[in-house]
């Protein structure tokens, strides 16, 4: 079968899944799945047969994952969800984070409250990880605007990257077992301490296979009097960063990209930090191609003036192609994609359900 | 919804003292509508609402109403949202 392009957006209403051939022609749109209810994040695991994996976080029913066989085209529910031990008292609120294992059928599920969870089996049984779920800085965490979330997870061999709103990122050495607060660099805006041990509103992390240690930070920025502590580098594994934020019209913004061929190219979005919306009506994701030494602002296509969308933390993604394309989700409802590494961009679709989620697969 | 979690039923027949010894014989035998009704912890989840008869169990005692032979306890969302 010819490689093709899948797509899988997480809405507020239900999963969508766009697929298209390779060379990124017509798109067609399938679903909602697991209609009504809200999809906070996706996972396409491309790891032998394609899986792609989508949690429904039923704030009547409660917690549910999606699993799919057949590339989205129909989805069942796996056995069961992450769920924290009866005696523990905490109760899941959200799914938040899916990412694959080391292992063939090994998942990773971040949740609400900041919690760990591991399948061995792809999805139909969990453990929670006691290291990070019951760390001792736990209890001193507090929500941010979306809930007290572990929503990034980052393998890199035996090192795992976990970032926590609001608690900051959170570095394992030992495979996942134990996790200790890794902020050297990471500021925080809304209290005291410019830079607490833990505690900071991170939004997302990346890395990049190439170059270990290496990785790229949004945080919580925006703040007048601590500027630039909004996106940042680490070239050591994440125990210090430092700010690459120069240049940009918003050290703001909740996702971040890097490109699948070149460590040195990383991606924002920046928002007006009051409003989360696009600085002056004027939407566009901004790139550097020398790890963020400087930065380019990259909106041909995208409307000039009068929309004020927010793209949220998990709402943006790259694929891999040669000439990659980014792929962006609204809160207003509208995919683009930024063909030819984010140089020209167009709408997918337009009219769909406030955006949470963006994953892009070629399978 | 609820009824995808049980084999496509809208009634279930269970014998059971209280409306928690009910649940928990919806735990055995049926954990993914027990999941959809209680959180982890035992606790019906905020926006469901239980019935015995026609009185919602917060206006008896709770997960520890009695059950007599012929009771109907009913599972149903609570009005909320937007």
């Amino acid at each position: 079968m010819p490689e093709r392009i899948i797509v899988s957006i997480g809405t507020r209403k239900g999963l969508f899944v766009a697929e298209a051939p390779k060379g990124r022609g017509k798109f067609t749109l399938r679903g909602p799945f697991g209609s009504g209810v809200a999809v906070y994040t996706t996972l396409i695991d491309t790891r032998g047969t394609p899986r792609l994996y989508a949690s429904s976080c039923n704030s009547f029913f409660g917690m549910k994952l999606l699993r799919s066989t057949d590339l989205g085209k129909t989805f069942k529910e796996t056995r069961s969800t992450p769920a924290f031990p009866k005696e523990d008292g905490r109760a899941l609120a959200n799914i938040w984070s899916l990412e694959a294992g080391s292992g063939k059928r090994d998942l990773w599920c971040g949740v609400e409250p900041a919690s760990l969870f591991r399948s061995d089996d792809g999805g139909d049984s969990w453990q929670m990880v006691s290291g990070i779920s019951n760390h001792d800085h736990a209890r001193k965490w507090q929500p941010g605007a979306g809930g007290l979330c572990l929503h990034t997870i980052l393998r890199d061999g035996d090192r795992v990257h976990l970032g926590i709103s609001t608690g900051g990122h959170y570095l394992s050495e030992d495979g996942g077992v134990t996790f200790a607060a890794s902020n050297t660099g990471i500021g925080a805006g809304f209290v005291p301490d410019p830079y607490p041990e833990f505690g900071q509103c991170v939004h997302k992390i990346v890395g990049h296979r190439d170059a270990p240690g290496r990785l790229y930070l949004q945080n919580h920025g925006g703040w007048s009097d601590r500027p630039g502590i909004g996106v940042l580098r680490s070239d050591d594994h994440g125990h210090t960063w430092r700010s690459i934020a120069k240049g940009l019209p918003s050290d703001f913004g909740f996702p971040i990209a890097v490109h699948p061929h070149d460590p040195d190219t990383v991606y924002v979005l920046p928002l007006e930090p009051q409003t989360r919306t696009c600085p002056g009506g004027m939407p566009a994701v901004w790139r550097s191609d020398d790890g963020g030494d400087s930065w380019r602002r990259l909106s041909h296509g995208m409307p000039r003036r009068e929309s004020f969308f927010t793209v949220q933390r998990d709402a943006m993604d790259i694929d891999e192609l040669k000439s990659p394309a980014l792929y962006f989700g609204t809160t207003t409802g509208q995919l683009w994609i930024g063909r030819d590494g984010g140089e020209d961009w167009s709408c997918l679709f337009d009219s769909l359900p406030p955006i949470h989620n963006v994953k892009v697969a070629v399978v | 919804m609820l009824r995808e979690c049980c084999d496509g039923a809208s009634e279930l027949s269970l014998a059971a003292p209280s409306v928690r010894a009910a649940l928990g014989e919806l735990e055995q035998r049926y954990p993914s509508l027990y999941r959809s009704v209680c959180y982890e912890n035992g606790a019906v989840r905020r926006h469901v609402s239980l019935f015995v008869n026609v009185d919602h169990i917060r206006d008896r005692q709770g997960l520890d109403t009695p059950l007599r032979p012929g009771d109907v306890v009913t599972i149903l969302p609570a009005v909320s949202g937007g």
